[in-house]
């Protein structure tokens, strides 16, 4: 039992282990199964999304087909590939914990949060290339280039998903950023990792809202 | 001391299902924005959404690690999936239909009759009053 934690109560609880749980693997679960039920509540905030999305698309596909064409695949393309490495580091953050590997732990937690600023970069230059062109959303929407009604409408959802899927992408940077300082200072171990394991499955959950995003919006 | 003890059950993935699901979900990346440029017609749509789909199950799967989970977190993911295509089913039900089966009459049938009967009658006397003004005409 010493060898859990270093910081051990006299009554032999590991430190982690709040007092209304039996045992940390009950504890564990219990924010486990949190986590999957506000993940839950996240896919049905973004389905309202995409259901604006496919209603309109349905009504009108060949809009969404010419409004595409002006989103930057290659770009669009960078950045899935970009959310998926920072998703395989995050896995490889609590698979490190796991073993025990604590330098591997803090570099993975670090390369994740440095991938998520970059798809945010990558983001910010998208944006401002649309605003350049008078891209906005909504009745906004003043782009000479393609003056077809209800683009506006297209552009409208591009930047209201985008724009809460990346407000996620910088919680995830909050919350990732907290793990590693906690991580750095030794918090985690084989025994107790759970904000690591949770914070990981949201920062999946962004990951598998833009799979779906990218080719919705800038391929088909 | 037995708070710990079974503290050790957590499964861990081998570092080469991380690598090789990463490799697929980069694969399938390029597949899918490849596709985008050859015009398969009506197949573009499914198919870039059945990658997305196969992409987001990976994801899921390894590295969520649902596929080793607990069953009631299975559960609860499948519930949510079920209640999103319950959401856009039940929408699409009625977009994609709309106007199809709007009441195009006005009220019940009982009424919707009693005015056709009116308006035959007013067809009919207009009938007599027009065939009067022709006869009328051409006698003069």
């Amino acid at each position: 039992m010493s060898k859990v934690g270093h910081t051990a109560v006299a009554d032999g609880h590991p430190a982690h282990l709040q007092h209304h749980f039996v045992n940390s693997e009950q504890q564990f679960d219990a924010a486990k199964m949190g986590m999957w039920l506000f993940l839950v509540t996240e896919i049905l905030l973004f389905c309202g999304m995409f259901v604006a999305y496919t209603v309109y698309r349905a009504w009108h596909p060949e809009v969404f087909q010419a409004a595409s064409v002006l989103l930057d695949r290659v770009w669009g393309g960078v950045n899935t590939v970009i959310l998926l490495t920072s998703s395989l580091t995050v896995a490889l953050s609590i698979r490190s914990i796991q073993v025990g590997n604590q330098k591997w732990l803090v570099r993975n937690l670090i390369l994740t949060v440095v991938l998520a600023f970059g798809f945010l970069i990558v983001k910010y230059f998208e944006y401002t290339h649309k605003f350049h062109l008078h891209i906005f959303p909504g009745e906004n929407y003043a782009y000479e280039g393609l003056d077809m009604m209800y683009v506006p409408i297209f552009f409208s959802i591009y930047f209201v998903m985008t724009g809460i899927h990346g407000f996620h992408v910088l919680v995830g940077i909050g919350v990732l950023s907290w793990i590693a300082v906690r991580a750095s200072r030794g918090a985690f171990s084989p025994e107790y990792y759970t904000p690591v394991e949770v914070s990981g499955l949201y920062w999946h959950l962004v990951d598998i809202i833009w799979i779906f995003l990218f080719p919705l919006l800038y391929l088909i | 001391m037995d708070h710990e003890k079974d503290g050790h059950g957590h499964h861990i993935i081998p570092l080469k299902v991380y690598w090789a699901v990463f490799g697929m979900l980069i694969f399938l990346t390029v597949v899918t924005v490849l596709s985008a440029y050859v015009d398969l017609g009506g197949l573009n749509v499914p198919l870039a959404l059945a990658i997305a789909g196969v992409k987001a199950t990976l994801v899921v799967l390894f590295f969520m690690a649902l596929k080793y989970d607990k069953k009631v977190n299975v559960m609860i993911f499948s519930i949510g999936l079920l209640f999103v295509l319950v959401f856009i089913g039940f929408v699409l039900l009625d977009t994609l239909y709309r106007g199809e089966f709007d009441p195009i009459l006005q009220g019940t049938v009982a009424e919707q009759q009693v005015s056709e009967r009116a308006l035959e009658v007013r067809r009919d006397s207009i009938d007599v009053l027009q065939g009067a003004v022709d006869t009328s005409g051409v006698t003069q």
